[in-house]
C-alpha cells in the first residue's frame, strides 16, 4: 500500500452521558487514492467513525477520546475542525442542513473564503468543481429550489472546492431516488480515479458499493472485516448476521450452485468454484455459462398465482378522479390523477425525490384538498370530511418521527390521539397497549421517546397512529434512515399489519422493499401518475422507470436480462432448470 | 416550501449597494422617531411604500400578514397605557393617547416594513459583506445573518409538524383560551427539537468548510458604492437632518400629551 493518508491509531470513543463505547480500539489505514466503504447496522458507530477524521470529534462532540487519528501528517488533537477542513473534506446525510448559501457559487465559494483564497483563484474553483459535478447551469440559483440529489452535489463540490486530500462522505444517498443515488456513485467512481483524492464513504446500500477497493464492517463500535470489495461482499451470512443487506445477485448464485452440488453436480465447468458474479451483465454470463434455462410454465404459474391474490376488484376505499394540485406559490404539485386503492391492499407509491408523492399520500387524509378534481374516501369527497374526521379512518405516518414525538412517554405518546377522540381511560389504555405490541414495543410504556433509537422512534410514531384504529395506514418512506436489519422488520409489522385487515399506502426510495412488500406500485414522475401495475409489472419496464429517475435492485435487473422478471432469488431458484453436470 | 426570503429581482433597491440600504434603514429609523404626531409621520410612511412599490416585496409582506396584524392591534392598544392626553375618548382612552398609539404603530410598521425589504432585496452574504464593511466583525453579521435565515426553515418545519400533529386528530382551531394554548405543545416541543437538531448540524457544517479558520478571509462577492448609492444617502441625510430640525423647532408633537 501507498503511505497511508489517514491513519487510525487505537481509537477508542465514548459519547458523554452514554455507558457504551461508540467506537472500540479501531485499528486502520487508508492508503492515498483509496476507496474505503465503511458499512454496519445503525447504532455500530459509522458516523463516529466519519466525524472523527475531521476532528469534529473530540472538538465539537465532547466524550472521552483515546487513541490517535492523523490525517496527512496532522493529529486531529492539535488541530481544529476548521484547520482539518482543508485536509478532510466531510458531507452530511442531510443535505438540507448543510447548505446555508443563497446561491450555488456563493456555497462554493464559502470554503475557499474561509482560507483566504483570492478571488480570481475562487471564481476558478466554482467553475471547475461545479461542472465536476455537473451543476454549472445551476450557478446563480438558489439551492432551496434543487432537488435532493443536486443538494447532496452541490455539497460535495462545495467541499471539493477547498482541495482536500480525504473526502468523507456520511451516507450521502439515504435519503435519494435510485437514479439520483446513482448520480452521487458515479462522482465517487470519477473521483476515484483520481490520485490525489482519497475516499472514505460510509453506506447502507450494497449495490452501490462494488466499485470500493476495500469495505470495512463496524459493529457495536468495532471493526469486525476489512478486506478487498467482491471478497468481502460475498460474505453473506455474516452480512445477514449484522443486519446488512446481502446482495442478490452472489446469494443467488451460491444457493444454486449449492443446490447443484447436492444434487451431484459440481460447482460449475471444470469442477473449480467459478468467480462469483456480482453486476447484472456477470450473472448473465455466469447463468448462459452453467447452462441453466427458466421454465416458462413455472413462471407462469408466478404470475398467475399473483394475479389471482390480487385485491383490485370491487368498491374501493380510496378513488382519486382527475386530481390536480397547485401550491399557492403557483407549482403545480400533481395534475390529473386518476387512482383507486382497494380495501386490504398494500400499496407503494414511488417516484423521484419532488415528483409529488408524497404530496399525493397527503391528499389522501385530507391534509391537503384538491386544487381540481376530487379524492374519495368511502365513496365520499375527502373536502367534506376534512382531517379531524379522516384521521380516525386514514392514518398518516410522516417520514420523520420527531416531527411529531412530544410527550415524555411512550405510553402518553401513543395515547395522545385516543385521548383527543376523547375516549375513556380504560379504551385508551386498551388502545395504547394493543398499538404498542402490534409495532413490537410492548413494556416500553415508561421510557422516554427521545432515548430510543431512529428505528424505535419510528415504531412509537406508527403506533400513535394506530391507536386511533385507522383503517388505513400511510406510511411516508418507513424505511428512510434504518439499516437493513431495521428496514425487514418494519416492513414485516406493516405486513402483519396489513394481514389483520388494514390497507396500507407506502411511499418509497427503496426498491427491494416495493418487491418484496407491495402488491400494486403507483409510479408518479413531474406530478403525473406515470406507471402503475404489479411490482413485476412494473420493475419489467426497465427504461421508462430510469426516465423515471427509479431502477429496480441489480438482482431484478439481471433476470430481465434473462426476459423474466423476477422479485427475489427464491423465485428464480424455483424456475430454475437444466445445467451442465 | 418557499423557503427563501430573498426575492432574486433585479430592482433599482436591489442594485443598491447593501451598505446603503443598512444606513436607509438606520435614517428611516431615526426620522420616524422624532415625531409623536402620526400625520408628521406620513411622508416618511409614503417613503417607506415607495420602496416597497419599488422593491416588489409585497409578497414578503403578505407572508406575515397575520403576525402584522395581530402586532397592529395589540400595539394599537397598548400604548395607550404608557400615554394619557386631555381629551377623553373612552375608557382610558384619550384622543392625545391613541393618536400616539397610532404613530407608534406607525413606527413599527415603518420598521418591520424596511427590514422586509431589506432582507428581501439583499442576499444574505451581501448583508454580512455590508455589516462588515460599516464595521462589524465578521462572526457578529454572520450570526445576525444565519438567525434571519433560520426563520424560513423553522416556517417550514412548523408547518410539517403542524400537518402530522392535525392529522393525528389535533384541532387547533377549537376549545378556550388555555384549552388553545395547551395545543400548542405538541407543536413546540417538535419544532424546538428539530431546530435544535438542525441547528447543530449546520455548525457542525459550517466548521467543516473551514469557518473562522484564518483571520484574512477572502470573498467572493464584490460590492461597490455607485452614483445612485451616494444620491441616495445624501437624499437621507436631507430628511433625517429636516427631521431632527423640526422636532427641535417644536413641530409633530402632540399638544397635552403626557407619556410615562
Amino acid at each position: 500500500m501507498a503511505e497511508p493518508v489517514i491513519a487510525l491509531q487505537d481509537l477508542s470513543y465514548r459519547y458523554r452521558g452514554t455507558k457504551k463505547p461508540a467506537l472500540q480500539n479501531i485499528q486502520l489505514e487508508v492508503g492515498r487514492g483509496e476507496f474505503l466503504v465503511v458499512m454496519g447496522p445503525s447504532e455500530a458507530g459509522k458516523s463516529t467513525l466519519a466525524a472523527c477524521i475531521n476532528g469534529l470529534i473530540p472538538h465539537f462532540h465532547k466524550g472521552k477520546f483515546s487513541g490517535d487519528v492523523i490525517v496527512n501528517g496532522r493529529n486531529t488533537r492539535q488541530h481544529t475542525v476548521s484547520q482539518m477542513a482543508e485536509q478532510v473534506g466531510l458531507v452530511f446525510q442531510d443535505f438540507e442542513a448543510q447548505l446555508f448559501s443563497t446561491s450555488v457559487e456563493l456555497e462554493v465559494a464559502f470554503g475557499p473564503e474561509n482560507f483566504g483564497v483570492p478571488r480570481p483563484e475562487i471564481a476558478r474553483r466554482i467553475q471547475e468543481n461545479l461542472a465536476y459535478v455537473g451543476l454549472e447551469q445551476f450557478r446563480k440559483r438558489p439551492p432551496s429550489t434543487l432537488s435532493g440529489g443536486q443538494k447532496q452535489k452541490l455539497a460535495i463540490a462545495s467541499v471539493l472546492a477547498m482541495k482536500p486530500q480525504v473526502l468523507v462522505m456520511d451516507e450521502p444517498t439515504t435519503d435519494l431516488d435510485p437514479i439520483s443515488k446513482l448520480g452521487i456513485f458515479q462522482i465517487t467512481d470519477n473521483l476515484r480515479q483520481r490520485e490525489d483524492i482519497t475516499l472514505m464513504v460510509v453506506e447502507h446500500e450494497t449495490e452501490e458499493v462494488l466499485h470500493a477497493d476495500r469495505i470495512a464492517f463496524l459493529k457495536e463500535g468495532e471493526l469486525i472485516r476489512l478486506g478487498p470489495a467482491r471478497q468481502v461482499l460475498q460474505d453473506i451470512e455474516l452480512m445477514e448476521s449484522i443486519g446488512l443487506m446481502p446482495l442478490g445477485i452472489p446469494s443467488f448464485f451460491l444457493k444454486a450452485w449449492k443446490n447443484k452440488q447436492r444434487s451431484g453436480g459440481s460447482a460449475g465447468a471444470g469442477g473449480t468454484a467459478p468467480a462469483l458474479p456480482f453486476t447484472p451483465e456477470e450473472a448473465k454470463t455466469s447463468f448462459e455459462l452453467s447452462g441453466w434455462s427458466l421454465s416458462d410454465q413455472k413462471y407462469a404459474e408466478l404470475v398467475k398465482q399473483e394475479t389471482q391474490a390480487l385485491k383490485n376488484s370491487g368498491q374501493p376505499l380510496i378513488r382519486c378522479q382527475e386530481l390536480s394540485h397547485t401550491y399557492p406559490s403557483g407549482v403545480k404539485a400533481l395534475s390529473g390523477i386518476d387512482l383507486e386503492i382497494y380495501p386490504g391492499e398494500i400499496v407503494a407509491i414511488v417516484g423521484q425525490n419532488g415528483s409529488g408523492k408524497t404530496t399525493l399520500a397527503k391528499h389522501l387524509n385530507g391534509l391537503l384538498m384538491p386544487t381540481q378534481g376530487e379524492v374519495l374516501v368511502e365513496g365520499k369527497p375527502t373536502r367534506e370530511q376534512g382531517v379531524f374526521k379522516l384521521g380516525q379512518k386514514v392514518g398518516y405516518v410522516f417520514q420523520n418521527p420527531d416531527h411529531q414525538i412530544f410527550s415524555e412517554t411512550v405510553f402518553e405518546e401513543v395515547a395522545f390521539s385516543p385521548r383527543l377522540r376523547h375516549l375513556d381511560e380504560k379504551e385508551v389504555k386498551r388502545r395504547v397497549e394493543e398499538a404498542l405490541s402490534a409495532v413490537g414495543l410492548a413494556g416500553y410504556e415508561g421510557q422516554d421517546p427521545f432515548s430510543l433509537t431512529k428505528s424505535g422512534r419510528q415504531r412509537v410514531a406508527v403506533a400513535a397512529v394506530l391507536a386511533a384504529r385507522p383503517d388505513v395506514l400511510i406510511l411516508d418512506e418507513p424505511t428512510t434512515g434504518l439499516d437493513y436489519g431495521e428496514q425487514r422488520s418494519m416492513m414485516e409489522m406493516v405486513r402483519r399489519l396489513n394481514e389483520q385487515g388494514s390497507t396500507i399506502i407506502f411511499v418509497t426510495h427503496h426498491m427491494w422493499v416495493v418487491a418484496e412488500y407491495a402488491q400494486r406500485v403507483f409510479v408518479v414522475k413531474d406530478g403525473r401518475l406515470y406507471l402503475e401495475g404489479t411490482p413485476r409489472q412494473v420493475f419489467a419496464q426497465e427504461q421508462l422507470l430510469k426516465e423515471a429517475y427509479l431502477r429496480p435492485p441489480h438482482f431484478i435487473q439481471f433476470s430481465n436480462l434473462l426476459a423474466k422478471t423476477m422479485l427475489r432469488p427464491q423465485e428464480m431458484l424455483d424456475c430454475l432448470s437444466g445445467g451442465i453436470d | 416550501m418557499d423557503a427563501e426570503i430573498y426575492l432574486d429581482y433585479n430592482t433599482f433597491i436591489h442594485r443598491l449597494d447593501p451598505r446603503t440600504k443598512l444606513l436607509v434603514f438606520l435614517i428611516i429609523f431615526i426620522a420616524v422617531l422624532q415625531f409623536e404626531n402620526p400625520l408628521w409621520l406620513l411622508p416618511c410612511v409614503a417613503l417607506v411604500f415607495l420602496q416597497l412599490v419599488i422593491a416588489k416585496a409585497w409578497p414578503n409582506l403578505r407572508r406575515i400578514r397575520f403576525v402584522l396584524l395581530v402586532l397592529t392591534i395589540s400595539s394599537l392598544v397598548i400604548w395607550n397605557f404608557f400615554a394619557n392626553g386631555a381629551t377623553p375618548l373612552f375608557w382610558f382612552i384619550e384622543v392625545e393617547s391613541l393618536q400616539y398609539s397610532v404613530s407608534r404603530t406607525l413606527l413599527m410598521l415603518t420598521i418591520i416594513t424596511m427590514g422586509m425589504i431589506m432582507v428581501s432585496t439583499t442576499r444574505n452574504e451581501e448583508l454580512v459583506m455590508g455589516m462588515i464593511r460599516l464595521g462589524l466583525p465578521y462572526r457578529v453579521g454572520f450570526a445576525i445573518s444565519t438567525s434571519l435565515r433560520l426563520v424560513p426553515t423553522i416556517a417550514a418545519n412548523t408547518l410539517i409538524i403542524s400537518q402530522a400533529q392535525r392529522s393525528r386528530g389535533l384541532n387547533l382551531e377549537s376549545g378556550n383560551f388555555i384549552e388553545r394554548i395547551r395545543k400548542f405543545i405538541p407543536l413546540l416541543i417538535p419544532v424546538f427539537i428539530s431546530t435544535i437538531r438542525s441547528t447543530n448540524i449546520f455548525g457542525m457544517a459550517l466548521e467543516s468548510r473551514g469557518f473562522g479558520a484564518r483571520e484574512d478571509r477572502t470573498t467572493y462577492l464584490e460590492i461597490k458604492m455607485g452614483k445612485a448609492d451616494y444620491a441616495v444617502l445624501l437624499f437621507g441625510l436631507l430628511l433625517v437632518v429636516i427631521s431632527i430640525y423640526l422636532n427641535i423647532a417644536g413641530y409633530g408633537n402632540l399638544t397635552g400629551l403626557r407619556r410615562f
